[in-house]
């Protein structure tokens, strides 16, 4: 009896221990938030950067909505480890010009 | 002192006349030159050769978009400033040549990389071979030889090889390319020369937009989208701007006049 | 005038003109339009390569060579090595043992394995500084031919107009049709000298002989007339129409070939 309830009163205290080591959570959780934080740039950039082909049928709200999550999402890639950055960053001019330059046509029709 | 200088300045200004040569008629190269890319940012640097880039073996497999857009290669030589660091990383040429990638029933061979065992110490050749007699694993005549034939450049009618299904080149890279619905086309339109008895220039934007997709000439090359806001010649064409960007270079040359003054557009 | 001024001037002269080793007095009509080609042959340890325009441009059109073929327009540039030629490029477009002019077959050219009939064939062309009876002799060749003013020149365009000689424009394998575009007009340039006649330049005897491609854009870039700025300074220069006319076409010494106002038929 006085055995088992030490390994229980051990068991306890190792649990309680173990579920309150906050850094080891937290690790877990920030290491999480960064490769989300990294698959939402990337689901947006491919998600702004998909429609470059129907540009011409865009209204003008819907470009002018287009190159501001362009512009919104440049510093995000700048913090990107090279030669990712470069490359992204040229991918994401190339979308945001197409976007401008057909909005700047129909503004100025 | 005056005298001196003037007539320092007018012989020195007629020997300039004759060091500095247009006029003239430049060298076409050889069908398998043609497209012929040399890159040297880092390579001599570096102890190696220079990288001779080849274009008819690439645009035969792929599309011109998915290196130029996707891959984000420059348009112009010299200008992407590719490093073996990057091609590691798996970007620019290491985005395909990462000896992983299977494609056409083979592994592409791998790029740069900082070991290699001893019998592949070579495979640096394979692309830095300026100046070196590095046999290359594809032939242009036998590669080329069922392709249907044109005149200057590679000497390929690369757009009826496509559309004969010779070649079948790939525009979407898993994991690069942005997946997409297809393109909705704009339409063809005339251009009139400002030569009076040149033919008319039926500009196609479908056979364009099959390679290129819209990103690759809009806005950088082609700053207007509504036709004739942008005023160009043939000088700047012949200077490598607008057209001249891909045909002088890739493309079917501007030496070939009748491909695009044309007026029923050629089928 | 000053001796230092004097002396400038005439540096001026002799400087743009320090391209023309000839000077400028008649040529020797059977070595006119000869080039000499030594980019690899000293490396291989042959004899540089003999090239005499005169029987080639008695068969085919300027075109065919330096516009289908891609031959460069200047000695030495065309960069010709014997692997070149063995693939059926340049001089192996034609020179390839299976192409015939005629009925006769055309010798080939290069090849990669060196018996004693192939060394004696390579000096058919690797010919300088060696005493190698050519095929066919100049001055039999173009005997009854017309000829240009007070020299043994041929004159080719007289040749063509005659039916004497029938360029041939069209090299199947090589060359593809097109359908051809309008040759512009003749148009007069005015000449800059008070005291030469204008110019008549002929497009259209130019484009039969060349095409468009030969002389645009390389040559004359732009396609408006008065863009391009050049003098006989440049022209005796090698440039704008010195590229051919001191070379292979009619020499600058015949003025009055371009300095006619009305257009020499």
């Amino acid at each position: 009896m006085k055995m088992f309830a030490m390994i229980t009163a051990i068991l306890v205290a190792g649990e309680w221990l173990f579920m309150s080591m906050p850094v080891a959570q937290s690790d877990v959780f920030h290491l999480s938030k960064t490769a989300q934080a990294q698959e939402s740039w990337r689901r947006e950039f491919e998600d702004i950067c998909s429609k470059t082909q129907d540009a011409m049928g865009f209204s003008t709200e819907e470009l002018r909505g287009l190159v501001v999550r362009c512009d919104a999402l440049k510093p995000l890639i700048e913090k990107l480890d090279e030669p990712q950055r470069k490359v992204t960053l040229r991918r994401l001019q190339m979308c945001r010009d197409i976007y401008a330059f057909v909005l700047e046509t129909k503004e100025n029709k | 002192m005056k005298k001196v200088f003037l007539i320092a300045v007018l012989v020195l200004g007629t020997a300039g006349i004759i060091i500095a040569q247009p006029g003239v008629k430049k060298k076409r190269p050889l069908p398998y030159d043609y497209g012929k890319v040399v890159m040297n940012n880092y390579s001599e640097k570096a102890g190696l050769s220079p990288v001779v880039f080849d274009h008819w073996l690439h645009r035969s497999k792929f599309t011109c978009r998915l290196c130029h857009v996707d891959i984000a290669f420059a348009m112009k030589t010299g200008g992407t400033y590719v490093k073996a660091s990057d091609n590691m990383n798996g970007y620019y040429c290491g985005t395909c040549h990462n000896g992983k990638l299977f494609f056409q029933g083979r592994t592409i061979f791998e790029s740069c990389s900082k070991k290699f065992p001893p019998d592949d110490v070579k495979r640096c050749d394979r692309c830095h071979s300026l100046g070196k007699n590095v046999k290359r694993e594809y032939d242009f005549a036998k590669f080329t030889e069922r392709f249907p034939k044109e005149r200057f450049g590679n000497g390929i009618n690369w757009e009826k090889a496509e559309a004969d299904g010779l070649i079948k080149p790939v525009y979407f890279l898993e994991g690069v390319s942005i997946p997409r619905k297809s393109l909705s086309v704009q339409k063809d339109f005339a251009l009139s020369p400002k030569l009076e008895g040149m033919p008319e220039i039926i500009f196609s934007h479908k056979k364009h937009t099959v390679w290129n997709g819209c990103e690759l000439c809009h806005p950088e090359i082609f700053v207007g989208v509504k036709k004739g806001s942008t005023k160009y010649s043939m000088v700047e064409i012949f200077e490598g701007k607008y057209c001249g960007v891909c045909h002088g270079t890739v493309a079917f040359p501007l030496l070939d006049c009748q491909r695009c003054h044309t007026k029923p557009v050629q089928s | 005038m000053r001796p230092l001024v004097r002396w400038a001037v005439m540096s001026c002269f002799i400087l743009a003109f320090a391209g023309d080793v000839n000077g400028r007095s008649v040529p020797i009509s059977h070595e006119y339009g000869r080039v000499i080609i030594r980019n690899f042959s000293d490396q291989a340890g042959m004899a540089p390569v003999w090239f005499d325009h005169w029987l080639h441009r008695a068969r085919y059109t300027c075109r065919l060579c330096h516009v289908d073929i891609g031959f460069a327009m200047e000695a030495n540039a065309t960069k010709i090595k014997a692997d070149t030629n063995t693939k059926g490029f340049y001089c192996g477009a034609c020179h390839n043992g299976t192409r015939v002019y005629g009925r006769k077959e055309i010798f080939p050219s290069c090849s990669l394995s060196s018996t004693p009939e192939e060394s004696a064939r390579c000096n058919r062309c690797h010919s300088v500084g060696k005493n190698v009876q050519k095929e066919y002799d100049y001055a039999s060749f173009t005997e009854k031919l017309p000829k240009q003013n007070l020299s043994d020149l041929v004159d080719w365009e007289a040749a063509e107009a005659t039916g004497l000689i029938r360029p041939i424009d069209f090299l199947p394998g090589v060359s593809i049709q097109r359908p051809p575009l309008n040759v512009q007009k003749d148009f007069s340039i005015a000449s800059k000298g008070f005291w030469m006649p204008d110019i008549i330049f002929s497009h259209k005897k130019h484009a039969l002989w060349n095409g468009c491609e030969l002389c645009h854009p390389d040559i004359f870039p732009s396609v408006k007339k008065g863009t391009a700025k050049y003098s006989m300074l440049e022209i005796s220069s090698e440039q704008y129409c010195g590229l051919c006319h001191d070379h292979v076409a009619f020499p600058l010494t015949d003025c009055q070939k371009c300095h006619s106002k009305p257009v020499r038929r």
